[in-house]
């Protein structure tokens, strides 16, 4: 398959970026989702923004607790140790490995990601994990979305097609937080069945803070707040997290069937991640 | 010796010079584009190209109706009243069946223009699997059975026999459907000029091609030259003649101009040839010491749309259908149904991994009723080395084999006994994951059925020291180029540098088979050997005439013929020089053989997940005698990873429409990759097939055949399972938690 004729904008700045979008342009990043749709021929755009060249949307900093992730970072740079400090780091560096293979890794972004929402993305879920906050240009301004309100259904976002998502930003994990992330596929370079990213805090063995992140467990990715809200409180245990994964396959997860994981099964390996994950994140 | 095993083949495909079909660069080459039907079944009743021809750099668009003279495919065995168009006329039968063409300046144009085509097909309900099919309550031909051919192998088994036994299996397996999937998809480019046409495709069969495309355009053979370049792949896929093929060297002669098909992958997924698709019920009794007594078949093949080409292939399960044992009665039936999917067709192993694989998931199953080991159910069974050629009551004549000794040699491998304490160790500990450990002993067919064991094969010296070998064989990668040339330097006795191979064009050789069923090592090989010895013969003849001399007083040696007696000595390029052009043609006929070998497989299992890890893979093979182990072991790797795509992750799965469920191509049908191979030991024995000199047989399916069985009966083991039926290929995790629960 071939794309469409299209017509190409390389432009320099935001600005010029944001000109063109308001044009009805889509925007070229790492393409490794947008260029693949263009060849099957299911999107076709007149004008392709590639913003490669827009000077400081590769940024990566760190102030005043949060993190700020620009529009160009891509997947790869979360796998160097240290990029991201403490905990956070430590669960995004976890995470990267699971995103398909070192090609892609090395050209797509995490923005990009968080604009294709593709309800299997690592990414995506642990932006509702992690209360990520998603800023989004356009001519007409600028906003934050706080990813829980910004996904709304597969490749579905609150973004309007004019506007630019240029940051995504991360309150950082207090030093103490224990983490994880663990993902089920059927090979190692296709799509999760079920991912699952989790971040814990505990006090003398009893459960202070639990973050659930779970992706293709729904039609978008989930925060499993009954699961979160069963660990607060709880004795840190086996039992424990079995009962959250329980409660995160039933109540919280909205599995939608395909071949090879129909909805039965996709709640089982939901309750069998969870627990798992959890076991793994326990501070240490 | 190093340079002997150097593929020569690697230093030009490893630096991007190879050409394929889609690199060689045509002045005026038009790209063929296919309208494809989104329906599995339906009524064609609009396919209108007018907008098309509207769109910059579209050459043309023709749907069947502008195109009346457009033949349809050749008529096969099996195929009357059952038409196959090139171009869908009024009814589709599987999804992506051709409704129009579009030919454009490129590729980018053609499918510009192919996005502008409106078709329209009313759907009608779409059947599947053999099993919806055969009803026949959805024919796919108005007034005919779906059901296309029946046959069986060996005598129907009376009940006695079923009753007497001490033990009766009886199981379901299905043998799912698999795309080839070659790296390289289909590819024709058709070059007409004056009265020739040149076709240009990576293909197996070149002469064969040629025909079929004589006849479809009512031309002389020698009129058209197939070439085959550089080839990625065929694995049984590129063997035939194919609906987009017609129509792009139709159009090319129509319009006098080249004119060029490269199958993408997405389209490969769609309609591309498909293998094994079989539902399959045995039986299998055995008397109270573990000796099997008797096994019964039944295979519905699941064929495809249109029964031209596979439909009497699933006969090569039912004559395998005996294996290694000495079963004293098997009987085999099949069904060949229609359903509405793209045809079934040889996929490597083609046949015989669909025999080996129910039977031996079978004996696995009977020795656990037994409470036998399954290796000495199996040793109490296997063919003695004693009983070759031994005739099989499914009607075949193995030539050679020492079954026992390659089990063995399996097992010693694997470290049989260490696994089984490894196993017992963690059925203790609760903690521990369960490994199970799976065995498969195969035998196989290669070189083809009686009538295709023969190709053309020559050899001839060249004026200034070279020798060309000539023969029929195509290579789709498998390193002739490399192996032919030692086969015949070593049987010569000059340096390999010296010899270069000519196959895969039609204007080079008088006539030629092809390269599919294992049949180019033992076939081809063979011939060549043969040929260059008669060369030496007509070397010595002529020698001996020159010398004057009887033959029997002289000889050769290193490439040099001699007086016995004396010092006289004349290499090849004198002796060309002093009598004239030496070149010997042949018609080299052989026979089939039957290669055989058995592989384990070692899996730890994740029965909450329903994951699998295959910790190790022992495969023992035997090829006879192997040309260049180098090679020899690619194929056996290479065979093998297929073999666990098959076990463990590829299928085709559909919709409620028919159609199948793959639209993102690879992301969807899931190829194994080195993430996923596991440590894999290759061993072998070497029973040199006695039907011709060099011994070799066929060795590019073993892994096909053997794996997958040992792969499932390992998780079987694993998780102790009573009732393996459930364990249906691919074992998806879904399909491993399922049995576990």
């Amino acid at each position: 398959m071939k794309p469409a004729a299209f017509d190409y904008l390389a432009p320099r700045t935001v600005a010029e970026a944001l000109d063109a979008l308001a044009a009805g342009a889509q925007v070229l990043a790492g393409g490794q989702s947008l260029l693949l749709e263009m060849h099957l021929q299911r999107v076709h755009p007149d004008l392709v923004a590639d913003i490669n060249r827009i000077p400081g949307l590769d940024a990566l900093t760190v102030s005043d607790g949060t993190l700020t992730v620009g529009a160009l970072v891509r997947h790869r740079a979360f796998a160097s140790p240290g990029a991201v400090p403490g905990p956070l780091g430590d669960l995004f560096g976890r995470a990267v490995g699971y995103i398909a293979h070192p090609p892609i890794r090395t050209r797509g972004t995490m923005a990009g990601s968080l604009a294709w929402a593709h309800p299997a993305s690592e990414w995506c879920a642990l932006a509702v994990a992690l209360d990520a906050v998603v800023e989004l240009r356009s001519t007409r301004g600028t906003r934050e979305v706080p990813a829980g309100e910004y996904f709304r259904g597969p490749f579905q976002t609150a973004r309007e097609p004019d506007e630019l998502l240029t940051a995504v930003r991360y309150p950082l994990l207090a030093p103490d937080t224990g983490v994880a992330f663990t993902e089920h596929r059927r090979t190692g370079f296709s799509f999760a069945q079920v991912a699952v990213g989790a971040a814990l805090t505990t006090r003398d063995g009893v459960i202070t803070e639990a973050r659930i992140g779970l992706a293709n467990c729904a039609d978008r990715p989930l925060r499993a707040h009954a699961a979160e809200r069963a660990l607060v409180g709880a004795e840190v245990s086996s039992w424990a997290f079995a009962a959250a994964g329980e409660t995160a396959a039933e109540q919280d997860a909205a599995p939608v069937p395909e071949p090879y994981a129909d909805v039965d099964y996709r709640r089982q390996v939901i309750a069998v991640l969870v627990a798992r994950t959890l076991r793994e994140a326990v501070p240490v | 010796m190093v340079d002997r095993w150097l593929r020569r083949e690697d230093e030009r495909l490893l630096t991007g010079r190879g050409r394929f079909v889609a690199d060689l660069r045509v002045p005026g080459c038009l790209d063929a584009v296919f309208v494809r039907s989104e329906v599995a079944h339906g009524t064609l009743r609009e396919a209108d190209c007018s907008a098309a021809r509207e769109v910059p750099g579209v050459a043309g668009a023709w749907s069947a109706a502008d195109l009346p003279d457009l033949p349809p495919m050749p008529d096969a065995p099996g195929v009357e009243g059952r038409e196959w168009p090139a171009l869908v006329k009024d009814r589709v039968r599987y999804p992506g069946e051709a409704l129009a063409v579009v030919l454009g300046d490129d590729r980018y144009r053609a499918e510009d223009g192919a996005a502008r085509v409106r078709v329209r097909v009313d759907p009608l309900p779409a059947v599947v699997t053999a099993e919806e099919a055969a009803g026949d309550e959805v024919r796919l031909f108005e007034g005919r059975s779906n059901v296309a051919l029946r046959g069986e192998a060996g005598r129907p088994i009376g009940d006695e026999v079923w009753e007497r036994a001490a033990v009766v299996v009886e199981s379901r397996y299905r043998q799912q459907l698999l795309m080839p999937s070659p790296m390289e998809c289909r590819t024709i480019l058709c070059v007409p000029e004056g009265e020739r046409l040149t076709v240009w495709s990576g293909h197996q069969a070149p002469h064969r091609l040629r025909h079929d495309l004589a006849g479809l355009l009512d031309r002389p053979e020698e009129s058209i030259r197939v070439v085959v370049p550089d080839t990625g792949g065929a694995f049984g896929s590129k063997s035939a003649v194919f609906p987009e093929f017609i129509a792009v060297a139709w159009l090319a002669v129509r319009l006098g101009r080249p004119v060029r098909w490269v199958e993408d992958r997405r389209e490969s997924l769609l309609v591309a040839t498909r293998g094994r698709g079989q539902d399959q019920q045995v039986r299998l009794a055995a008397d109270a010491d573990g000796r099997l007594l008797a096994y019964e078949l039944t295979v519905e093949a699941d064929v495809g749309a249109y029964p031209h080409l596979g439909v009497a292939f699933p006969m090569q399960t039912a004559w395998m259908a005996t294996g290694p044992y000495t079963t004293p009665e098997v009987h085999a039936t099949v069904r060949s149904v229609l359903t509405n999917t793209m045809i079934t067709y040889p996929y490597r192993g083609a046949g015989r991994p669909e025999a080996t694989s129910p039977l031996e998931r079978t004996m696995d199953v009977l020795a656990k009723r037994l409470d036998l080991d399954p290796a000495d159910l199996r040793r109490r069974n296997l063919i003695p080395p004693d009983r070759f050629p031994y005739r099989t009551p499914t009607g075949r004549t193995y030539d050679s084999g020492d079954h026992p000794a390659a089990l063995d040699l399996a097992l010693r491998t694997l470290g049989y006994h260490g696994w089984r304490a490894e196993q017992a160790r963690r059925r203790a500990d609760p903690a521990a994951l369960p490994v199970g450990i799976g065995l498969s002993c195969y035998v196989e067919r290669s070189g083809g059925e009686r009538g295709s064991v023969h190709d053309y094969v020559g050899v001839e010296a060249g004026e200034d020291g070279t020798v060309v070998a000539r023969c029929g064989a195509a290579s789709s990668g498998q390193s002739h180029a490399t192996v032919f040339p030692a086969l015949v330097a070593e049987t010569l006795g000059v340096e390999p540098a010296r010899v270069r191979l000519i196959e895969g064009d039609t204007d080079e050789l008088p006539g030629g088979v092809g390269s599919f069923g294992s049949r180019s090592a033992q076939i081809d090989g063979a011939g060549l050997q043969h040929a260059a010895t008669l060369l030496i013969e007509e070397a010595r003849e002529r020698a001996a005439r020159m010398w004057d001399l009887p033959i029997e007083e002289t000889a050769w040696s290193d490439g040099v013929v001699h007086p016995v007696r004396g010092t006289a000595a004349m290499g090849l390029s004198e002796l060309v020089k002093r009598t004239g052009p030496l070149r010997i043609d042949e018609r080299y006929e052989a026979d089939m053989a039957f290669p055989f070998g058995a592989h384990a497989a070692v899996v730890e299992v994740d029965p909450d997940l329903g994951t699998v890890r295959v910790l190790q893979i022992v495969a023992v093979d035997d090829c006879g005698r192997a040309l260049d182990p180098a090679v020899v072991r690619g194929q056996q790797f290479g065979s093998i990873v297929q073999g666990l795509g098959q076990a463990l992750y590829e299928g085709v799965p559909f919709g409620d429409d028919g159609v199948p469920l793959l639209g993102y191509g690879l992301l969807d049908y899931l190829l194994p990759t080195y993430a996923e191979i596991p440590p894999i030991d290759l061993e072998e024995t070497r029973t040199p097939t006695p039907r011709t000199p060099l011994g070799a047989k066929g060795a590019g399916e073993s892994g096909c055949i053997g794996t997958p069985p040992a792969i499932v009966n390992a998780v079987a083991d694993a998780l102790r399972l009573d009732h393996p039926e459930r364990l249906q290929m691919p074992l998806s995790p879904d399909v491993v938690w399922r049995a576990a629960a």
